[in-house]
């Protein structure tokens, strides 16, 4: 007989109905804790909903702008009375504000609208309907629908962030200039419509945030992701299956493999550093370029695939590499027919990752020449996508955020949200060819 | 004392020796896993190893097709002779010997794709297939071999991971004979398997046994008696006794065999 069938007689039994002391305290210490883990997902939701909110409100003004839209006719006795003045441009802006004020008085609103105003509410129009007559001759004397984009500060006026209380004449916008604007919408001569120019255009002059688009940036961060996608994904999958599956344990791959580790956390303006000095200055690739902008963070996202490739290809049982050995299959075959597939979603998960770090970096791009003032224009070709100076969207949004004028304010907003959509695509696509990979098996 | 086996076969001594294995070391790091192991494996014989746990069989059976190779910290000494020739000779590539001496483990370890690629996938990569149709017959006859055609043959195309244990396992055993091997090591296959399961894998060794050298490490005595006609023991790494079936568990001459398979060791 065991010691186990001894009776115990000094723990009386307990009843089952009443929980005991210890019971209690266990039960109350794990309700606590689901309520902290139901508080922190809350603080996080609650952050997330401010940070949403807040973005969208700022940001959605980006995508629309205020137009003049008019049914403007030049005579030709005007364009030659006009060509002959010495201020030409000025010519044209005095009869396309005598034209306002008489629309607006047609229409039964009075307003004296003097060409300085005009300038102010509308840029240098005279100069944009100069250019236009002299390119289309044929449209003198005809009626031709303009649609003139009105300054940020009429923008900002209508939306109401700029109110008559409080308002402070400036070079930008007089008090004056306000009824003008009033008369103008009004009269109907002001519109709002969606904002082309900011989703498909380029950057623009510090004083002009309504002619801002981020459409280069866009096309440079395709490109510079393209460039990161396709070296990085490959030299770091290959780097991780060789370290994992075939390297032999040594101090040499210890070393390897603690520089890796430290890699992922080296700031990322040191790669900037290192871009700078490597690839312009001593290798001489062009400036501003997405090609080295994606050579600086292939360097800086491939510590990050690298560990979680590393950390999926662990993650495959044995037992699938010892029944592909154990049918005869070379370590390769079984590395890439077995091993690799099934780590595979866990690959693609630390690519995205890592791919949307590199999509968002901006500092190291700053530091070769990424700024956002050089995304002036499309590149010509597929190849000068990746070699003609260009920025990218984060760059591009710093820029914008660090100039003076507030109509830049609301582009950097807008210009976030363009990211995060980019992002967002990026993201499904990768989880769109995950579930792909997932199925096949 | 268990009765003797029906199905012992006493003239397997007359049977060619497949397996020669003579002073056969194993460490792992520091620790001696196997030691001065000797023993002969007979062509179209089941032998068993049996001994407690963390005695060594599984490492022995391992060492015979090269799969310690895979760890780092084994190392392997000795002589072993496949039909004469030295397996740990540097000139053979181990993936020729793992397709001449093919292996099912202890947990059923099936490739997660369809129950038709499991067992294909061998041929495949050894090319013993030229055409669909080859293939195609050489996945039925390793599927009736495995017993486990008559279940699936309307499913190859579903995953081998959706099967159950048992048919998971005589999958396994399935594509570990469309290989065609010649010596067939099995590391504790019914292990996980109910008792009718177990039951089908030991019909299925005894029929393998016409064309195979079946090496089995088993825990159950019971089952090595019963399919096996040689038997090998195993303690703390030695091999302690070796011979007939029979013998061994009727007449063990040495007083550790005879606690262990009394139960009075293990």
């Amino acid at each position: 007989m065991t010691d186990a069938a001894a009776p115990n007689t000094n723990r009386p039994s307990k009843s089952l109905l009443a929980a005991d002391k210890r019971t209690k305290s266990r039960n109350a210490a794990e309700s606590r804790f689901k309520m902290m883990g139901i508080a922190a997902i809350t603080i996080g939701l609650v952050f997330l909903v401010i940070l949403v909110t807040a973005i969208i409100r700022s940001g959605v003004p980006a995508f629309t702008r205020t137009v003049v839209q008019v049914d403007f006719v030049l005579t030709q006795e005007q364009f030659d009375t006009a060509e002959k003045a010495v201020l030409k441009t000025g010519a044209y802006t005095k009869i396309f504000a005598e034209y306002v004020a008489q629309e607006a008085e047609a229409k039964g609103i009075e307003a004296e609208v003097t060409p300085k105003a005009l300038e102010r509410i509308m840029g240098k129009i005279g100069a944009d309907i100069r250019e236009y007559y002299r390119a289309h001759p044929d449209k003198i004397g005809q009626p031709v629908k303009f649609d003139l984009a009105a300054s940020s500060r009429v923008d900002a006026y209508l939306n109401g962030d700029i109110t008559r209380e409080g308002f402070v004449s400036s070079r930008f916008l007089e008090t004056g200039d306000l009824d003008v604007i009033d008369a103008m919408v009004e009269a109907g001569l002001i519109k709002t419509g969606w904002d082309t120019t900011f989703l498909f255009g380029a950057d623009a002059g510090v004083d002009n945030p309504g002619g801002a688009g981020i459409g280069v940036a866009v096309v440079g961060s395709f490109f510079m992701m393209l460039v990161v996608l396709v070296l990085s994904l490959p030299i770091s999958v290959a780097a991780s299956i060789y370290l994992e599956e075939f390297a032999p344990k040594n101090r040499f791959t210890d070393l390897i493999e603690v520089n890796i580790s430290n890699l992922a956390a080296v700031p990322s303006i040191v790669f900037g550093i290192l871009g700078l000095a490597v690839f312009i200055q001593f290798m001489h690739l062009p400036q501003s370029a997405p090609l080295v902008g994606g050579l600086v963070l292939t360097l800086m996202t491939l510590p990050t695939i690298i560990i979680s490739t590393r950390a999926s290809l662990k993650a495959v049982p044995p037992s699938i590499r010892d029944a592909a050995l154990g049918v005869g299959a070379s370590k390769m075959q079984t590395v890439f027919h077995h091993v690799l597939p099934l780590a595979a979603p866990g690959i693609l998960t630390g690519t995205i990752i890592g791919l949307a770090q590199a999509l968002g970096e901006t500092a190291p791009l700053l530091l070769i020449g990424m700024v956002g003032f050089v995304a002036r224009a499309y590149p010509d070709s597929f190849i000068g996508g990746f070699t003609e100076a260009n920025s990218v969207m984060p760059a591009q949004i710093y820029t914008w955020a660090s100039r003076a004028d507030p109509g830049f304010y609301e582009k950097a907003w807008g210009g976030i949200i363009i990211l995060l959509v980019f992002l967002l695509t990026m993201n499904i696509i990768a989880i769109i060819l995950r579930r792909r990979f997932e199925r096949r098996w | 004392m268990y009765d003797t086996p029906t199905t012992v076969q006493t003239d397997v001594d007359a049977m060619e020796t497949k397996f020669e294995c003579r002073d056969c070391q194993v460490y792992y790091g520091d620790s001696h896993a196997i030691k001065d192991v000797n023993c002969d494996l007979k062509a179209n014989t089941v032998t068993a190893f049996i001994g407690p746990s963390g005695c060594g069989k599984s490492t022995f059976l391992r060492c015979l097709n090269r799969m310690n190779d895979t760890i780092d910290i084994a190392r392997v000494e000795g002589n072993f002779r496949l039909d004469g020739e030295d397996i740990y000779d540097k000139a053979v590539d181990p993936v020729q010997l793992r397709a001449k001496v093919g292996m099912v483990f202890q947990k059923p370890n099936p490739f997660p794709k369809s129950i038709y690629d499991n067992v294909a996938y061998g041929p495949r990569i050894h090319g013993l297939a030229k055409n669909k149709a080859e293939l195609d017959e050489i996945v039925e006859k390793a599927l009736r071999r495995g017993a486990i055609w008559d279940e699936v043959k309307d499913r190859l195309d579903s995953t081998g991971t959706g099967l159950s244990g048992g048919q998971q396992q005589r999958l396994c055993i399935a594509r570990a004979v469309a290989t065609e091997p010649e010596v067939l090591l099995m590391d504790e296959p019914c292990s996980a398997l109910d008792p009718i399961a177990t039951a089908q894998v030991e019909e299925l060794i005894d029929e393998l046994r016409q064309n195979y050298s079946v090496v089995i490490v088993t825990h159950s005595m019971q089952q090595a008696a019963r399919v096996s006609q040689k038997t090998a023991f195993f303690h703390l790494g030695n091999l302690v006794e070796f011979g007939d079936t029979g013998q061994i568990f009727t007449n063990p001459k040495d007083p550790r065999t005879e606690s262990y398979i009394t139960g009075r060791i293990g």
